[in-house]
């Protein structure tokens, strides 16, 4: 076991485990700026977890929260098991090789987001009364008016948010590692992880389709709860 | 977007003195007894007469305040609100407006919530003005923090500015090439990539030299390392650090008996 961990770690780790919180805090801020309905605040987090291991990932998200924390907003400090987790399994998906072509890194995705999703739920349960200070809250807020259990309600809201999310932020990541030179990437502990086996162009357009569908699909949902 | 490094105010006074461990236990003793102490007026006690004194002892009170007024308070405003509005419990409606209602008993646990996220990130916010992140960082460190963990968070406080001016930059040389950041939803999702792009492959390619950089300097190395700077612990620290940790086993305790 501590040998599984020590392996994710070397020189080469701790040097880009700064630089993955930095992307992670400055991209989210970008896309802030670009005012898209998404946060793609963990790009940095499934990089060092499918470049490093698991236990880098999970590391970098806890630490990116308190960092966030330190020097943006204390409002951070509770999320940190959601981004621990989000870091862990990429690193857990990459090294069962789904992080090697673009339908995977899909999978990988929705999987980081269901990951995402169980892990939230409780944090903002507990913590907040299911209703937090973010935006999305006011679907939640719905639907408890609407009469639904706050488990229900809170764990509804982010099945619809954070999908695209966590899709758009895998297949980012994925881009990342195709673009860098395979010198760059030699050096990491799991290089063999990102290996991609041919980035297919039509495996590209599909996955963009898969996340438009998802756009869709949220839009669709939420019409039907603000409508209805 | 913030050019400040960290919230962190040079003072000299009694809590600036305090170890950075012991303000980070009275950190936790904050949070562990606004969440378990079994007393409605817990969270606003706290506030009133421990925290708002602190930062007058400590001497950033204009500074704690600043980051109240603008970071604090409109988030507990706005929870509080939400909570008040959409809570779905209690009978007896107080206001009503549309759809949305406030009862007595949401309006109580809405007061409660945001009187624990108040103490919450009020404790952070005393301890992050009153301690420098280096500081803390090389007192864990003494006490067995492993270095890496130290080098990953100051590190990060240095680099994060630096990115922060360079996505600045890489905005501007892109708006000037032309390229659409305000206009449609498709325009404003296409221009992700050429924005991340540069940002992050710059960064990333630095990894590779840096690591060799520290490499030379012993970063690995197993030897026991000395510090340029130490990092005073007196007994008063110790004892208070022993009251905060039983302030909060009480807390937890008297949750536990009296439910």
């Amino acid at each position: 076991m501590l040998d599984k961990i020590k392996s994710n770690f070397n020189t080469q780790t701790w040097v880009l485990i700064p630089i993955a919180i930095a992307i992670n805090l400055v991209v989210g801020q970008i896309v802030l700026t670009l005012k898209l309905p998404v946060f793609l605040d963990s790009i940095g987090t499934v990089l060092v977890a499918v470049l490093c291991g698991p236990w880098a990932g999970a590391l970098t998200g806890a630490l990116s929260n308190t960092i966030a924390g330190i020097a943006l907003d204390p409002g951070w400090f509770p999320w940190w098991p959601v981004a621990a987790m989000i870091g862990y399994m990429a690193g857990r998906m990459a090294e069962w090789g789904f992080f090697k072509s673009w339908w995977k890194v899909v999978v990988t995705g929705f999987v980081i987001a269901l990951t995402a999703v169980i892990v939230s739920t409780p944090i903002a349960v507990y913590l907040f009364g299911g209703i937090t200070a973010s935006g999305s809250s006011f679907i939640t807020a719905y639907l408890l008016q609407t009469g639904q259990g706050i488990w229900q309600a809170v764990a509804s809201t982010s099945f619809i948010t954070e999908p695209v999310d966590k899709i758009t932020t895998a297949m980012l990541a994925f881009a990342i590692i195709l673009g860098l030179p395979k010198r760059t990437v030699g050096g990491y502990p799991k290089a063999a992880n990102a290996e991609a086996e041919g980035a297919d162009r039509n495996q590209l357009y599909i996955a963009i389709g898969v996340i438009v569908l998802l756009v869709l699909f949220a839009a669709f949902m939420l019409r039907n709860i603000l409508g209805g | 977007m913030h050019e400040r490094l960290s919230f962190y105010i040079k003072r000299d006074s009694l809590i600036h003195r305090l170890n950075p461990l012991t303000k980070l236990v009275l950190v936790f003793a904050f949070i562990g007894i606004a969440f378990t102490f079994p007393w409605y007026w817990i969270g606003l006690f706290l506030f009133v007469f421990v925290l708002i004194p602190l930062a007058f002892i400590a001497k950033v009170s204009r500074e704690y305040f600043f980051t109240a007024t603008r970071l604090i308070l409109p988030a507990a405003g706005f929870l509080f609100l939400m909570q008040a509005l959409f809570q779905p419990i209690g009978e007896e409606i107080i206001f009503q407006f549309y759809f949305l209602d406030a009862t007595r008993e949401s309006l109580a646990f809405a007061f409660t919530i945001a009187a624990r996220i108040i103490v919450m990130i009020s404790a952070f916010t005393m301890l992050l003005l009153t301690t420098h992140p280096s500081e803390l960082m090389s007192d864990l460190t003494r006490r067995g923090l492993p270095g890496q963990f130290a080098y990953v968070i100051i590190s990060t406080l240095q680099i994060l500015p630096q990115m922060q001016a360079k996505a600045q930059t890489i905005i501007a040389a892109q708006r000037s090439r032309g390229l659409d950041t305000e206009s449609t939803f498709l325009k404003r999702a296409g221009s992700v990539l050429p924005l991340v792009g540069p940002l992050v492959f710059g960064s990333l390619v630095e990894v590779e030299e840096r690591a060799i950089a520290i490499e030379a300097r012993g970063f690995t190395s197993k030897k026991e390392k000395t510090s340029l700077h130490e990092v005073p612990d007196t007994v008063t620290d110790k004892t208070l650090r022993w009251i905060l940790i039983i302030l909060i086993i009480l807390s937890i305790l008297l949750n536990l008996w009296l439910s």
